[in-house]
């Protein structure tokens, strides 16, 4: 009864819908049909965009109303959330698993460092950016870029 | 000249001839005629025991052949079950040991290859036909003893390969023996009380015993018997013995000897002593029900495949003496014709436990001939590499699961429809014993399908967890062959057993359960009589054929939408490709069953922390060790065991070494005599 009550008291938190966001949308993302499934992937980030990510699926942001929703796996996944440089380690871990998901996919990079190599380009450990290593269809820039960024670029996949 | 006396006669010839054949001919040859003596022995062996169920019997006596005693021999139906599945199995195995013994490029097959082995393997397997004939007490005390001592000789064939085999052996010896001094006992006070040897004499003189010394007999003979069969408490030589013999002569005692102690309890419980009252036939029950449980339990904690069967035969053993102990308490409240489908259902289990076990333990030597490991943690992926030994082993699978169409399904169900159909029978005993039996057998038939999900999935399928299991190459066609004839023999048993039927009636009846028909065959279908109840296992194939196929089909039909696939490699998380040390072992699956019944099993477990040398807090090595001891054997037999010992370290003290002393003692041994006799007269 107790968590009734709170969920009564509490209400909603999710700020308004913002207007849907400009650009086009990528060609693939057509067939999705509104509802995307996405995988993280941590290629190398110092974890803030994670921080921000998080954030653009908690009550206030809620990109889950938009259609998009987080998965466990690439092989359940449409779209691929790669944030971070692309270490040494994780280039190959990244392209497999860009490979294991299911086509039609997208690969979005987040953040300055996925898109090049931000404050860690030229370090011992970095292969590139993300586009060096997979094809990359969509960029959110920022360091880190705001969840509401984060939840525009999925408005524009989901196209919702 | 009847067929019976015709075979027997063929049987002992080839038998005895193939004794010296072993001896003296020359290796290239000598696993061929060996072989080839042997299965004679087997088929003819197998005739008679046919004949007999068909309903002739036969009985002779050759005063001249032993001293003192001579020789009675008897055959009638009950016999005649018993030596039929000796038959058919030895046929088979002898087959499959002729693929065995000359076979290339093996691991540890010369053992059994060896002049001595050779030699005593016929004698071997005459013995096991020529037990059920005998009729009277000193006939079958030999041939009992004949026996033991050829499947001693025979688990010792590999003695120089592995020094475990000797310490197997000597279990072995000490604990067949106890059984036989205990049947010596039980039979020699029996023979004293009805006043003749013979069994016809004992069957007559039986009524004029007191019921103490009926009971003193039951109970010593039953102990005895149990004990060659594998049962709980008796049972610590069987998985010792068993994972340390050859294959062949572990399938040979697994689906033929142990079968003899069934049918010596039958003989002198039912037969000739003529039932007894109900604690006989509880204690029995006791025995079978507390090894169908324990046996199916250490089967599903072993993770070496020998051992695993081993004690998948003591739980067999005990789920058929659970359904003599059965028949045995019905006959004592007088509902003989639930006793008949006891004894009948339990008698059937016999024949489908011979059939899977020779096949499941070929199987196991075939994986043993080409990899040199026991191991089930370090075999797998032999499906892809000894597809028709995985194939057969799965058949035996099949059948030891009881589930349809396997053939131990149909036993198993027979034994449940008599124990339901007890409940009606009034009484407190009843009511109280049977619902627990239908426990027992249920919680065994779910135990023995992990334990064979374990052997089969872990052994043969997924990738090979050791270099041996890697390598491993197909068996000889001979091998395929023996096992491929006991295949048959299970599907024959799982689709037609009502081909049995007549013969099992026979059997019943000669077991002392007369005027009952309790299984009438009609080939197809079995139908109980007395209980109205009906199994068809070529419809339920059907049915489950039909099923299968609709649900493919459907499955088949809904994904076929989907034109384009690809072929994507294993999702490993994006890190390397699964080894197989990650892959799922014996110990790993019967870790939650040793879980749940950590309570009754008591597993040993210990962590040992190794810290490096200069500090506490660094650690260097942790060693996990998981060990699931023979609890009733650690119980039981240590505290003897140790006694024994200590005794003996007592008695090294009077042999100081000093001759001054040794005189002493026959000097006083000799006034002790003199006096006891000048006092005693």
């Amino acid at each position: 009864m107790g968590l009734l009550r709170k969920i009564r008291d509490t209400g909603q938190v999710a700020e308004p819908a913002p207007p849907r966001p400009e650009g086009g949308v990528p060609p693939q993302a057509r067939e999705f049909g509104g509802s995307v499934q996405v995988r993280c992937v941590d290629a190398g980030s110092c974890n803030g965009c994670e921080i921000e990510i998080a954030a653009a699926f908690n009550p206030v942001y809620d990109a889950e109303r938009y259609g998009a929703r987080l998965v466990a796996s690439p092989r359940h996944a449409d779209v691929a959330l790669v944030t971070g440089p692309v270490t040494r380690n994780m280039a190959e871990p990244l392209r497999r698993t860009v490979a294991a998901m299911p086509e039609p996919r997208l690969v979005v990079a987040v953040g300055d460092c996925a898109i090049n190599c931000g404050e860690f380009a030229g370090g011992y450990g970095v292969e590139g950016a993300v586009s060096d290593v997979v094809p990359v269809d969509l960029a959110v820039p920022g360091c880190p870029p705001r969840p509401d960024e984060i939840v525009a670029a999925l408005r524009r996949v989901t196209g919702r | 000249m009847s067929l019976i006396p015709a075979a027997l006669a063929t049987a002992t010839a080839l038998g005895v001839a193939g004794a010296p054949a072993g001896l003296v001919l020359p290796q290239r040859v000598r696993g061929w005629v060996v072989g080839v003596l042997t299965a004679g022995v087997g088929v003819a062996g197998g005739t008679a025991g046919v004949a007999a169920l068909g309903g002739s019997g036969w009985s002779a006596e050759v005063p001249g052949l032993l001293p003192l005693a001579g020789t009675y021999l008897a055959v009638d139906a009950l016999s005649g079950l018993f030596m039929a599945v000796a038959g058919a199995v030895v046929a088979a195995v002898a087959v499959y040991g002729i693929g065995y013994v000359t076979g290339h490029g093996s691991h540890g097959s010369h053992g059994l290859g060896s002049r001595g082995a050779q030699a005593v393997l016929p004698l071997f397997a005459l013995s096991l036909l020529l037990v059920p004939a005998a009729a009277s007490v000193s006939t079958f005390l030999l041939l009992w003893e004949l026996m033991a001592l050829t499947s001693l000789l025979l688990v010792l064939a590999e003695h120089r390969a592995r020094p475990a085999v000797r310490q197997a052996g000597v279990w072995y010896a000490v604990m067949t023996h106890l059984g036989l001094v205990l049947l010596l006992a039980g039979l020699m006070v029996y023979a004293a009380q009805a006043g003749g040897e013979t069994f016809a004499a004992l069957r007559a003189g039986t009524t004029g015993i007191s019921p103490t010394m009926r009971g003193l007999v039951f109970v010593l003979t039953a102990v005895a018997f149990t004990s060659k069969a594998g049962l709980v408490p008796l049972h610590a030589w069987l998985p010792r013995a068993h994972p340390e013999a050859p294959s062949v002569v572990s399938a040979l005692m697994s689906a033929a000897m142990v079968n003899l102690g069934i049918y010596g309890l039958v003989r002198v419980g039912s037969d000739l002593l003529g039932g007894g009252p109900a604690w006989w036939w509880l204690l029995v029950m006791a025995m079978g029900g507390l090894s169908a449980v324990y046996g199916i339990l250490q089967a599903a904690m072993a993770s070496d495949l020998k051992r695993l069967l081993a004690y998948s035969t003591s739980e067999n053993m005990g789920l058929v003496v659970l359904g003599v102990g059965a028949a045995g308490l019905f006959a004592h409240v007088g509902n003989e014709a639930l006793a008949g489908l006891a004894l009948a259902a339990a008698l059937l289990h016999v024949v489908n436990h011979a059939a899977f076990k020779a096949l499941l333990f070929g199987a196991a030597g075939s994986v043993l001939r080409a990899t040199g490991e026991r191991n089930l943690d370090l075999l797998g992926g032999l499906r892809a590499r000894m597809p028709f030994t995985a194939g057969l082993f799965a058949v035996g699978a099949l059948g030891a699961v009881a589930l349809p169409p396997g053939n131990g399904f149909i036993s198993e169900w027979l034994l449940l429809q008599s124990m339901i159909h007890g409940l009606e029978v009034p009484g407190v005993t009843t009511a109280i014993v049977l619902p627990l039996a239908v426990a027992v057998i249920a919680l065994s038939a779910g135990l023995a399908a992990a334990v064979f999900v374990k052997a089969l999935g872990v052994g043969f399928f997924a990738q090979p967890r050791g270099e041996q299991a890697a390598a491993a190459k197909e068996s000889p066609l001979l091998m395929l062959v023996g096992m491929g004839l006991l295949a048959a023999l299970c599907a024959a048993l799982a689709l037609v057993p009502g081909l049995l039927g007549e013969g099992l009636d026979r059997t019943v009846a000669a077991a002392g359960h007369t005027g009952t028909r309790p299984v009438a065959g009609g080939g197809l279908r079995v139908r109980l009589e007395e209980v109205s109840a009906t199994l068809s296992p070529l419809w339920v194939l059907a049915a489950l054929v039909v099923a299968l196929g609709a649900v493919m089909g459907t499955v088949g039909w809904a994904t076929r939408r989907r034109q384009r696939r690809t072929q994507a490699r294993l999702w490993d998380c994006g890190g390397g490709a699964p080894t197989p040390r990650m892959a799922y072992t014996a110990t790993s699956f019967a870790e939650p069953l040793q879980r749940v019944f950590d309570d009754m099993l008591a597993p040993e477990q210990d962590v040992d922390v190794t810290p490096v040398r200069e500090s506490a807090y660094l650690v260097e090595r942790v060693e996990f060790r998981n060990r699931v001891p023979d609890r009733i054997e650690h119980r039981l037999y240590q505290p003897v065991l140790d006694l024994l010992a200590a005794a003996g370290q007592s008695a090294r003290r009077l042999a100081g070494g000093s001759v001054h002393t040794y005189l002493g003692y026959g000097f006083v041994g000799l006034i002790t005599l003199l006096v006891v006799l000048v006092v005693g007269w």
